[in-house]
């Protein structure tokens, strides 16, 4: 043979090399795993998490603390209260608790026996601590508070005993005790509280009551926490209490989706946090548990700045609105584990009502809208206004599986009524910078235990968190938000949040997409008992590996 | 001498320093189609698919590979084929503009430093050492990181990166004949001597430029998918090719996503590294 | 030749200070121009922990309200002394940074450089040596390696030997399996030049007056490859090697993020998006300094190894 044929061969050998790779790759997964019943508990057992990231510092008190961080806080630290799946709560820390004075007054009985990891007493002290950290933060020292903490009427908390605590707002306080079964309300030692921020950065400074400690840790690389054998203290609702079952959890870092969801997949990992949407039915069939849990709090949407171009033009804010096809993002992104949005609060939050009619589709409306605002149809399709085109900048939520699918179907819909997006994908890191400016439209993922404390998000009211950069200009807002924080019982406060929700809906400050489910969780058969409590976090206290 | 002709003649078959006899050999002529069908993708996309590359059926999403979708359907129910043929332009051009960058401005610098030589040469010579020095992917992520992530800045950046490796070739080749013979007996029959070197040196020195332009064209479409992958291009909806293999790879169950502008890819830049070898070696 | 060599070593030593200092001037003009104010990006992000007063102190360090040439002048007296500034995003030392990450980069690059010279080295033997029918195939092989991403490489050969054969595991990207099958990734680009200039500068000498003579007593064509031809031939590819460490660190920015690793490419790739530019001007600072480095050492060999090399001609090149 000529060389000349020699080098077509290898052009072609080549092509086929990867094109057989591709084949081979393409033919099917893993062989599928029956899943067995759920058997007897055994102790012993290693599980390892695969987690998108902890690049930043461990600081607990944060105004959020971030999806991923609470996975691994939810094991070192407990709670006060309990709150399953559900929204019931239930005694955890916090044996017992009495709402005195109309919702102003709450006396905290406390579990005997309860211990820090370094062995310190969790007593009433140790509470109180923790309380004012959670209420007020330490701005002298770079502390925030937790920002859906109904702090505008805290007062004080106490120390009646050492196993009771009093704690005393100057207007009803109503979501007080939900509050307590937040994520972002974790107990650790006062030793920790009162380390300067930076050292409380460092995870192994970080003393909690958990029923795992941490034992050894690579920053931003993984982290393993392993039993304590003392833990007798499990909250009630999960149905144990003594210590944990497996030995040792170990959260490594996998920046990249496919490669976790692939690891756990060929059985090389036993948890992977977050697959995409669209792969959960093949991993179903293949014998995987995908736990799709939906908590309480805010839906998958935008808040959005009223300040800024063009969405200080409410217009364009309620073509917005109505130029967002749901259903069809539901379809596409999403599976039917998704649900369609009824206002912004999710579905399994007692005051959720449904103002759906306030953000329906409907593309001629939006249009007609935006026509009436001035807005013409400009040379290439997007509308035009004082020499301006209407477009803005779009970053798709790091934090949620698939927003970037969803926000590049979300910019062909507005492209549909002449809204230009421009998408901007940044990763974690990126994105608290985003945040930073203050985006027209910035997407939201946040969960609250209790309706009372969204009051701490809408306007600047108390050092608000201010999302829709209103200040305190909107009137009606700052009464609603403060109505809604101090309001005396459950009725009125059901009425007050109606109103809001309608409010809000009908200005275009916040723009619902679906319902969220931020933490997906693809688990291995082999792994049983998973809880999940009512912020959708994955519970591995009662886990157990089967052999 | 002829025994040592013939002996490495025997030596080396298998070698291109055979010229075939039949002209063009048809590997290069495959490479040639390959790479003007590439041309024609990146100028008149819309001649080759019916499909959108940005607005797709949802209904019809992650579809595999068939007849009515070559390469089947991503995550937005978009045609991949499509989104591969429109993605050609940018990531085509790109490389053109980055290949057009280190050639003008190489050369340029080339000539200048081997024509002058002196303090000129060795401050050039500094500046393209600079150039070297920093690895030329890494130099390319700090210039994009710098001029923000767009693929146009990805094209200015690998061209910054290739023009070291240009001005280092024209200096060689500039100083190759001025040292040569003619070019000494034009100056002494007076003819200005930055012409005489101009009219002997380019026709010389093309040859070598233009094959090495070829290769750059290849590595650069390589540096800039290499760009996109990491998310330093143009963001959605754009289909650069690089960006289509970073967004399909989250897709386990759908490979093809990642295949096909992969395969793409690798045809290109191999198609292009064939005519780069057939150039030198006819020489 | 001794004085001749030590001018020559001396002017080459020079020139390459030289062009550590430009690199890194150059850097520092090309990072300053980022867009975005790190202040507020970075450094007042209450994700970060960082308080009041430390945000003023790395104000003040970085001269970040003053004009850019005075922070210039700041950062590269500070190199010259071996301070390499704090990191925006995580407040750590830039100096720890690369050098946690440095054992992981270091590994995969030697690792990376044998195995791209193994390569080299049999498919130019190959190519010499096989059968007319493989040696056209091996003399091909080279333009296939530089055609192919590594970033597809890399995609390829985690699906096939972690996910479904198992040779390694992706939460383990520094076992040595995990890092040999990196390290492949990152060599195959690698051995490409490598072995066509090998394969060139073989056909080259094989044709001088020397091997003809030495073929014609009869020695055994692998003793003549390996005695004759290595060491002239090696000359080009000394300086290849130098060319070779470049595109290896380059490589590792892409690699090292597709397998998980560790090192300085995962520390580049998380620089650029967090608009960490301490970090990254150091990152380049120092590649410069080993390219640079390599350079120099190469240079300062090649008299050596080939006596025919006029060193007076060498310093003109």
């Amino acid at each position: 043979m000529t060389p000349i044929e020699f080098r077509r061969r290898v052009f072609l050998a080549g092509i086929t090399a990867i094109t057989g790779s591709a084949v081979l790759t393409a033919c099917g997964g893993p062989a599928a795993t029956s899943s067995s019943d759920a058997g007897t508990p055994v102790d012993g057992g290693n599980i390892t998490f695969l987690i998108q990231g902890y690049d930043t510092g461990w600081v607990s008190s944060k105004t959020s603390i971030s999806s991923y961080e609470g996975n691994l806080w939810g094991q070192i630290t407990d709670k006060l209260v309990y709150v399953d799946d559900k929204g019931q709560l239930s005694p955890w820390v916090a044996s017992s608790w009495e709402e005195l004075n109309g919702a102003k007054d709450f006396v905290l009985h406390l579990k005997d026996g309860v211990t820090f990891s370094d062995g310190t007493p969790l007593d009433a002290a140790a509470v109180v601590a923790n309380l004012n950290a959670w209420a007020k933060g330490a701005p002298e020292r770079g502390v925030s508070k937790v920002g859906l903490f109904p702090s505008s009427n805290f007062v004080s908390a106490e120390a009646a005993d050492a196993k009771t605590v009093k704690v005393s707002f100057s207007s009803p306080a109503l979501g007080f005790i939900a509050t307590l079964a937040y994520h972002g309300c974790i107990l650790l030692s006062p030793k920790t509280l009162a380390l300067p921020v930076d050292a409380q950065a460092d995870l192994a400074q970080e003393i909690g009551s958990g029923p795992f400690v941490l034992k050894s840790w690579k920053q931003g690389d993984s982290y393993v926490l392993e039993k304590r054998k003392d833990y007798n203290w499990g909250p009630a609702a999960l149905g144990h209490t003594g210590p944990a079952r497996l030995d040792t959890i170990t959260y490594k870092v996998i920046k990249d989706t496919s490669v976790r969801t692939s690891t756990v997949a060929s059985g090389q990992a036993e948890v992977a946090f977050n697959v995409e949407p669209q792969e959960i039915e093949s991993l179903k069939a293949q014998g995987f548990t995908v736990g799709t849990p939906k908590y309480l709090g805010f839906v998958d949407g935008f808040q959005v700045n009223t300040q800024a171009f063009p969405t200080n033009d409410s217009s364009v804010r309620q073509a917005i609105q109505h130029g967002i096809d749901r259903e069809e993002i539901r379809n596409t992104v999403y599976t039917e584990d998704w649900d369609a949005a009824t206002t912004f609060i999710q579905g399994n939050v007692p005051e959720a009502g449904d103002y759906s009619s306030a953000f329906a589709f409907d593309a001629d409306k939006a249009k007609k809208l935006l026509d009436d605002a001035g807005w013409k149809p400009g040379p290439d399709g997007f509308r035009v206004k004082d020499g301006k085109v209407l477009e803005f900048p779009l970053t798709p939520n790091p934090y949620v599986p698939s927003t970037k699918a969803e926000d590049e179907l979300i910019a062909q819909q507005l492209e549909r009524i002449g809204i230009k997006v421009n998408l901007k994908v940044v990763d974690v890191a990126g994105y608290a910078a985003i945040q930073a400016s203050r985006p027209p439209l910035f997407q939201t993922s946040r969960s609250f235990v209790d309706v009372g404390t969204v009051a701490g998000v809408l306007t600047s009211q108390n050092n608000g968190e201010n999302w829709f950069n209103l200040g305190t200009s909107d009137q009606k807002l700052n009464e609603l938000s403060t109505a809604i924080a101090s309001a005396s019982d459950r009725e009125s406060r059901e009425k007050i949040a109606g109103e809001l929700q309608q409010y809000v809906l009908e200005q275009g400050y916040f723009i619902p997409l679906n319902q969220l489910v931020q933490r997906l969780y693809l688990i291995s058969p082999a792994v049983k008992g998973v809880q999940y409590n009512g912020l959708a976090y994955a519970n591995f206290y009662t886990a157990w590996v089967a052999k | 001498m002829s025994a040592d002709l013939n002996f490495a003649r025997l030596r080396s078959a298998g070698t291109a320093t055979l010229r075939s006899r039949a002209g063009i050999p048809p590997t290069v002529l495959v490479s040639f189609l390959v790479i003007l069908l590439v041309v024609l993708w990146s100028l008149f996309p819309s001649l080759f698919t019916g499909y959108s590359p940005v607005n797709g059926d949802t209904g019809s999403k992650l579809d595999a590979p068939s007849l009515q979708h070559w390469f089947g359907t991503d995550y937005l129910g978009r045609d991949q084929y499509a989104r591969v043929v429109y993605g050609t332009a940018s990531s085509v051009t790109s490389a053109l503009v980055a290949v057009a960058i280190g050639l003008v401005v190489g050369s340029a610098i080339g000539l200048a430093s081997g024509f002058r030589g002196g303090w000129l040469d060795a401050t050039l010579g500094r500046f393209v050492d600079v150039l070297l020095a920093i690895p030329g992917f890494l130099l390319a992520v700090v210039i994009v990181s710098s001029l923000g992530f767009q693929t146009i800045n990805a094209a200015i950046a690998t061209g910054v990166s290739a023009v070291a490796v240009f001005a280092r070739l024209m200096r060689a080749e500039v100083i190759r004949v001025r040292r040569s013979a003619f070019v000494e007996a034009s100056y002494l029959e007076g003819g200005n001597r930055l012409q005489a070197l101009l009219t002997h040196v380019l026709p010389n020195a093309y040859r070598s430029v233009l094959v090495l332009a070829v290769l750059q064209f290849g590595t650069s479409i390589l540096v800039i998918a290499s760009l996109a992958f990491l998310g330093y291009g143009d963001p959605p909806p754009s289909s650069d090719w690089g960006l289509l293999v970073a967004s399909g790879k989250t897709y386990v169950t759908a490979p093809w996503l990642v295949y096909a502008p992969a395969l793409v890819i690798v045809a290109t830049v191999l198609s292009i590294n064939r005519i780069s070898r057939w150039l030198r070696n006819s020489k | 030749m001794t004085s001749g060599y030590g001018r020559f070593a001396l002017a080459r030593a020079g020139q390459a200070a030289v062009v550590v200092l430009l690199a890194y001037v150059l850097t520092f003009l090309v990072i300053s121009v980022l867009p975005g104010d790190a202040i507020t990006n970075s450094l007042r992000d209450p994700q970060s922990g960082l308080s009041e007063a430390d945000i003023q102190r790395i104000v003040e360090f970085y001269g970040l309200d003053q004009p850019v040439l005075v922070q210039l002048a700041l950062s590269l007296g500070r190199f010259l002394t071996g301070e390499l500034g704090f990191s925006l995003q995580s407040n750590l030392p830039v100096s720890q940074i690369v050098g946690d990450a440095l054992p992981s980069t270091l590994t995969l690059a030697t690792m990376a450089l044998a195995i791209a010279v193994v390569f080299a080295v049999a498919i130019a033997y190959g190519a010499h040596y096989a059968p007319p029918r493989w040696a056209g195939i091996l003399r091909s092989i080279p333009s296939f390696f530089l055609s192919v991403p590594n970033f597809v490489i890399g995609l390829v050969l985690i699906e096939l030997f972690a996910f479904r054969l198992h040779s390694f595991t992706t939460t383990d990207p520094n076992s040595a399996t995990a890092t040999l099958f990196a390290a492949v990734t990152l060599a195959i680009p690698v051995s490409a030049p490598l072995a066509e200039v090998l394969i060139a500068s073989l056909d080259h000498e094989s044709r001088q007056e020397y091997a003809l003579v030495a073929r014609s007593r009869g020695l055994a064509e692998a003793q003549l490859f390996a005695r004759h031809l290595v060491k002239p031939s090696a000359l080009p590819s000394v300086a290849m090697v130098a060319l070779i460490v470049g595109e290896l660190l380059g490589g590792s920015v892409i690699t090292e993020t597709i397998f998980g690793r560790d090192g300085i490419g995962t520390v580049v790739q998380k620089a650029v998006t967090g608009e960490d530019q301490p970090v990254l001007q150091a990152v380049v600072s120092l590649s410069a300094v080993v390219f640079v480095a390599v350079n120099l050492a190469a240079d300062l060999l090649t008299p050596l190894l080939d006596p025919r090399v006029n060193v007076r001609e060498a310093a003109n090149a």
